[in-house]
């Protein structure tokens, strides 16, 4: 197998930057990619011969087009279907959960204020058995924390 | 007050009316039927003349006849010419009683035959009475026909006298007939009329009373209708409305005084008519008015309306006007009713502007929150990380008064975190959507219990519980209530001592903390949590539920001060409320009251 393609969306360059730290530090193979705003993530996404990540990591709170307006733009398109996404936000408010849930997010995982739960909680993320996870759509298993 | 009930007179007005007719018509038999007894008394009379008429032609004829006999005899005896003359003018005088006599029972056939057979035997005689003078006077004179003749004639006056007296007969019994028949009816018409004068008297007796009691209600109804006039006129004055009577079968327009004065002018200044109103309604609102008017009038539709009028001084007041249709036998009467309702008007605006800034710095709030908890967040996440990055990788190398203000800069970063955690949880248990179900207390307690089971082993602390009831809460915000409570026993513990924490449950009844409970028909749970922890002095026991208030060093026992403030908000969400109660040293127990 090779190794698990992984793009995050996200506005803040310190996030990118400890994203990438932590992943460093997992001892998975993972390709990471990482865009600025729900913009480029888009024409990311719909450019042809890129390939599709495995999971995406969607920051809600960016500039240009939010995580939301990315998620219901993803659902309508059929070449994303298999993606799986993570909400990654600093929010933890109940609206935005719920929000991301019903436009059909996998999973939410809330900024971790320490290194060593980001690397925690990224593992847990990428090695969640994905099959079994969409398969019975959860609200209690939705949001991810430590 | 007792009033007169509508109808009544109407009632009333139409028992005079059959009254009336019955008289009118009772009036018309009277006269009719004395009318008819004149008619026959006075036939009587003329028939009792006619009788009288016809006896006195008879008595004519045969004393005339007497006359002329007597004559004839005078003559014979004196042969003296002059004698005769009555007997020669006697046939004439008698054919004219004949004639009258004739034209008297014109209509009677009897009588005109018996007439003729007098006038034939009357005939009968004078040529008798001819033929004995001339034997009289025959030359030579015989005495035996002139015996003879007169002998006869003697027989013949016999028969006329016979005849007469029948004429005479029949015409009596006429009249006696007649008499018996007039006599019954007289008899019988003044009886009955006698009755009805009486029947009618009654009537009129029995109307004249109707009449006195109808005035007497309408009197009445006349001055309730005064006392209601002058309340509805007071009641305007006092309401600030005005009413407006438009008859539309008539035309007529009535504005109540109070209109004119709600218009700043004098009562009755002004002739009541629609073009003279509008003049007084705000120029962007007259169309309202005159609309008004139209549907009233072409719809019979009355709608409600909101206008504004400008008074005499200028000054704009706003009128809110419904109206109502009173229909009678005659009439339909368009009421309008326009109060005044400037006050109340400029209130709710107030009020509506007052909602508005509410509205605006509720928003303000919320976007505060939004600061809070997403803005705020964002860079002490990063300290977090940063510090955390170091503190691991470059720990070893750093000085020893480094390390220390690392671990300083930790401690601040950790606790600036608990303090906006805490701001948003209780800014979130003032905004969230309250919604109740019916749950078990119990089990919502095992999850608080669950979420501090971390605390619990920490500190060796034993939780006993009596069993909690099921009621009606906003779920989440009870187990924070239990959370806060029990997490606060665990943390205010007394050093080495293991925490033993009580949960109890009573049923109030009514009389009980009366300072608290208003309705004593409410019921409430008291659910207890107490334990044997530092306590606290009693002085303190409402100031611990007021945001940020901290009674012990913050070095001892990190917290926000925010716990015990979301349980009192948790508290009255419910209807509900908190209270304190401490003994340093010794324990501290906190009370919450929920509605059964």
């Amino acid at each position: 197998m090779g190794p698990m393609h992984i793009l995050l969306a996200d506005d803040d360059e310190d996030d990118r930057q400890f994203f990438k730290e932590a992943f460093e530090e997992i001892k998975i193979k993972t390709y990471i990619k990482t865009v600025n705003d729900g913009v480029e993530l888009m024409d990311h996404l719909n450019q042809k011969g890129n390939q599709i990540p495995h999971i995406l990591f969607l920051d809600l709170n960016m500039p240009r087009k939010t995580g939301i307006d990315c998620i219901m733009e993803i659902k309508q398109l059929p070449h994303l279907q298999d993606m799986a996404i993570a909400i990654y936000s600093t929010s933890s408010s109940e609206t935005d959960i719920e929000d991301t849930f019903i436009q059909g997010a996998n999973v939410y995982i809330k900024k971790p204020s320490d290194f060593n739960s980001l690397k925690k909680i990224l593992e847990d993320v990428i090695t969640i058995n994905w099959q079994y996870h969409t398969s019975g759509l959860n609200r209690d298993n939705f949001m991810i924390s430590l | 007050m007792q009033l007169i009930k509508p109808g009544t007179l109407f009632k009333s007005s139409l028992f005079l009316r059959s009254v009336f007719v019955l008289s009118v018509v009772m009036l018309l038999y009277i006269s009719s039927v004395s009318y008819k007894h004149n008619q026959a008394l006075t036939e009587s009379s003329e028939l009792l003349v006619h009788s009288y008429k016809i006896q006195l032609q008879l008595e004519r004829v045969l004393s005339l006849l007497k006359e002329a006999e007597i004559a004839q005899r005078g003559y014979i005896a004196t042969s003296d010419t002059v004698m005769l003359r009555p007997y020669r003018i006697a046939p004439g005088q008698i054919y004219d009683s004949y004639l009258r006599l004739k034209s008297l029972t014109i209509d009677n056939h009897e009588q005109q035959f018996n007439l003729d057979t007098l006038l034939q035997l009357i005939n009968f005689r004078f040529k008798l009475m001819d033929l004995t003078l001339k034997s009289s006077e025959a030359i030579p004179f015989n005495e035996t026909e002139l015996f003879i003749n007169l002998r006869q004639g003697e027989h013949l006056m016999d028969d006329i006298q016979a005849q007469i007296n029948k004429i005479d007969r029949l015409e009596l019994l006429y009249l006696k007939n007649h008499q018996q028949t007039y006599e019954k009816e007289a008899l019988f018409s003044p009886v009955s009329t006698f009755l009805f004068m009486i029947f009618s008297l009654l009537i009129f007796i029995l109307s004249f009373l109707k009449i006195n009691k109808d005035l007497h209600l309408l009197k009445k109804s006349n001055e309730q209708l005064l006392i209601i006039n002058e309340s509805i006129e007071h009641a305007e004055v006092i309401g600030e409305f005005f009413i407006w009577q438009w008859n539309q079968s008539t035309n007529e327009l009535i504005f109540s005084d109070n209109l004119y004065r709600l218009l700043g002018v004098e009562p009755q200044s002004f002739t009541p008519g629609i073009a003279n109103y509008l003049e007084f309604i705000h120029p962007d609102d007259k169309h309202i008015v005159a609309k008004l008017d139209e549907t009233a009038f072409k719809e019979g539709r009355s709608d409600p309306a909101f206008y504004r009028i400008i008074r005499k001084d200028r000054e704009v007041r706003y009128i809110m006007s419904v109206g109502k249709f009173i229909q009678d036998e005659d009439n339909k009467i368009h009421i309008r009713i326009g109060k005044d309702i400037t006050e109340q008007y400029l209130s709710n605006v107030a009020l509506e502007e007052r909602n508005h800034e509410l509205e605006q710095s509720i928003k303000e709030l919320e976007s505060f929150n939004r600061v809070a908890s997403h803005d705020l967040q964002e860079p002490l996440r990063k300290i977090q990380i940063f510090v955390s990055r170091i503190s691991e990788k470059d720990k070893g190398i750093m000085s020893e008064t480094g390390k220390e203000y690392l671990t300083k800069i930790e401690t601040s970063a950790n606790r600036m975190r608990i303090l906006i955690d805490d701001l948003l949880l209780f800014s979130r248990t003032n905004k969230a959507v309250k919604v109740f179900e019916k749950a078990d207390l119990n089990l919502l307690l095992e999850t608080a219990n669950q979420e501090l089971a971390h605390n619990i082993e920490e500190k060796n602390a034993v939780i006993q519980s009596d069993p909690l009831p099921v009621i009606n809460v906003i779920p989440f915000q009870i187990q924070q209530l239990f959370v806060n409570l029990i997490g606060n026993a665990i943390k205010y513990c007394k050093p080495g001592i293991p925490p033993e924490i009580k949960i109890e449950c009573t049923k109030l009844t009514s009389d009980q903390y009366p300072e608290f409970i208003k309705d004593k028909r409410k019921k409430y749970y008291k659910i207890a949590v107490s334990d044997n922890g530092m306590g606290f002095e009693q002085q303190y026991a409402e100031n611990i539920f007021l945001l940020f208030i901290r009674l012990h060093q913050k070095s001892d026992y990190p917290g926000s001060g925010i716990g015990l403030s979301i349980c009192k908000k948790i508290a009255e969400n419910h209807n509900g409320f908190i209270i304190a109660e401490g003994h340093p040293g010794v324990g501290a127990t906190f009370s919450v009251f929920l509605p059964a």
